[in-house]
């Protein structure tokens, strides 16, 4: 299997964290202008408009958050191209279906300062009575699922249902038929339910369509970029191209659909620049962070369905080749974690501000995203890119 | 050594702004022990941290790394950094 690499994004980031081939290097930051951009800011002056401060005392009342994730089930009822759980060894990790185990291991979690829980592969649906025991224990949480089966009510975490494209591409890649008529039906009007709406290489043109019908039952969207396992060459991996189309297809959904899809400007640049995260704000996640003093690095595990862990491998999505990562999980993290980068002037931290707002109604149940406090698209801090190659 | 009373201002101050920027309740800057591992015992996590070290960048005029974070383990060890980066000049 080659390993992945994408030559139409080419990047020398040792030298010049930010300088990316195919993209035009303007010598000053995209957005942002230039006087605003010499000058250094205090961290107190970026406080002092009003609608900036009030955002700021919103979103860090949640940076009590600490994430973990763990793998519910080792089976799966549909079976796509390029899930990146079935790559790698956690596929093959036993299931643990004892009730008191997850009880057990929910606690030590919580006791351990673990504050949200993701519930994810294969198919966290397919065992309804652990949720039910996570929920118990922990009250804030993620489940990521493909929508097939409706998971009970009482379950009061977010859900995140993941679509890959219109009916025929799902039933191309997912072997599903009728796949987001099925997932309208079970999620319609449920306050927990986001979908997440993944960008490939290929459905990029039917994201509009996708997004115009989900926001007509009242759906709430999201979006993430695929983000090839490790190995992965085939045609769902980005390139260049499809990276600048897919900002302009996110910027015509968001602004089409202001008030159901949870995204904001920066959230496009951020996951559809030509670097992928860990090269523009290096990752956090234990995989590619050897420190355990603070943060991801520290607290965060990845558990497999025998409730074993890795901390080599730990990440939220473990198997992806990081150079590709665009993954909405990683970016909430990542990004938000960069806060220190993002108070350089006010367009950038409220471009923070938008981002950390996105990722927080998308991941926490009663958390309702405001408007966008930045229109422009900025460039990450550090990187000279304009917006369009 | 005794600590100097400039010394001794400072970790009364950091801790005041840890105090007011983390909402802690029922510690005061006194009673705040500049020893006490923020992480470890306190439960500052990442986020909290690079919070302060804004403040307390603004405050001082100094320039704090996040690569320096861990650093920042205890009042005191804030302190000594603050101090270490004001003879260093500053940024």
């Amino acid at each position: 299997m080659q390993d992945g690499a994408n030559p139409a994004v080419t990047t020398n980031a040792a030298t010049e964290p930010c300088a990316v081939a195919g993209h035009n290097a303007v010598g000053k930051r995209a957005g942002i202008p230039e006087e605003a951009d010499r000058r250094r800011w205090k961290f107190s002056e970026l406080l002092v408009e009003r609608d900036v401060r009030a955002r700021w005392e919103k979103v860090r009342k949640y940076f009590f958050l600490r994430e973990s994730t763990y793998d519910m089930s080792n089976r799966c009822n549909l079976r796509c191209d390029g899930c990146y759980y079935y790559e790698g060894e956690k596929q093959f990790a036993a299931e643990n279906g004892d009730a008191g185990a997850w009880r057990a291991l929910m606690r030590t979690e919580k006791a351990r300062g673990i504050t949200y829980v993701v519930l994810a592969g294969a198919e966290p649906s397919l065992v309804p009575g652990l949720l039910e025991v996570c929920f118990a224990e922990m009250p804030l949480g993620c489940i990521a699922t493909n929508g097939v089966r409706r998971i009970e009510p009482a379950v009061g975490y977010k859900i995140h249902i993941s679509v890959w494209g219109n009916d025929a591409t799902s039933f191309r890649v997912r072997k599903a038929g009728d796949l987001l008529k099925r997932q309208i039906e079970n999620y319609r009007d449920d306050p927990r339910a986001v979908f997440v709406y993944t960008f490939t290489r290929e459905n990029v043109d039917e994201a509009a369509a996708v997004v115009d019908m989900l926001a007509a039952a009242n759906c709430r969207v999201t979006f993430n970029m695929f983000s090839s396992p490790v190995g992965y060459a085939g045609p769902l991996r980005h390139d260049g191209a499809s990276l600048v189309r897919t900002r302009e297809a996110m910027a015509e959904m968001m602004s089409r659909h202001p008030r159901l899809v949870l995204f904001s400007p920066y959230s496009a640049v951020a996951h559809t620049h030509a670097l992928g995260l860990h090269d523009l704000y290096r990752c956090s996640y234990p995989r590619m962070n050897a420190s355990t003093d603070l943060g991801l690095g520290r607290s965060f595990r990845q558990f497999r369905t025998d409730l074993s862990w890795d901390r080599d491998a730990a990440c939220c999505v473990p198997d992806t080749d990081c150079a590709d990562c665009r993954h909405y999980a990683a970016g909430s993290a990542v990004v938000t974690a960069r806060l220190y980068r993002h108070v350089t002037d006010p367009w950038t931290f409220r471009s923070w501000l938008d981002y950390v707002d996105t990722y927080l109604a998308v991941w926490v149940m009663g958390y309702e995203k405001g408007e966008n406090l930045c229109a422009e698209m900025i460039s990450p801090p550090g990187c000279e890119e304009t917006v369009k190659g | 050594m005794p600590e100097s009373n400039e010394t001794r201002e400072r970790i009364l101050r950091i801790a005041e702004i840890i105090i007011e920027e983390l909402k802690l309740e029922e510690i005061t800057p006194e009673s705040f022990d500049p020893d006490m591992d923020l992480v470890g015992e306190l439960g500052v996590d990442s986020m909290d941290l690079a919070t302060v070290a804004l403040v307390l960048q603004d405050e001082y005029g100094v320039f704090i790394d996040e690569d320096d974070y861990p650093k920042l383990k205890t009042i005191r060890m804030i302190a000594e950094y603050l101090q270490s980066r004001l003879q260093g000049g500053k940024d």
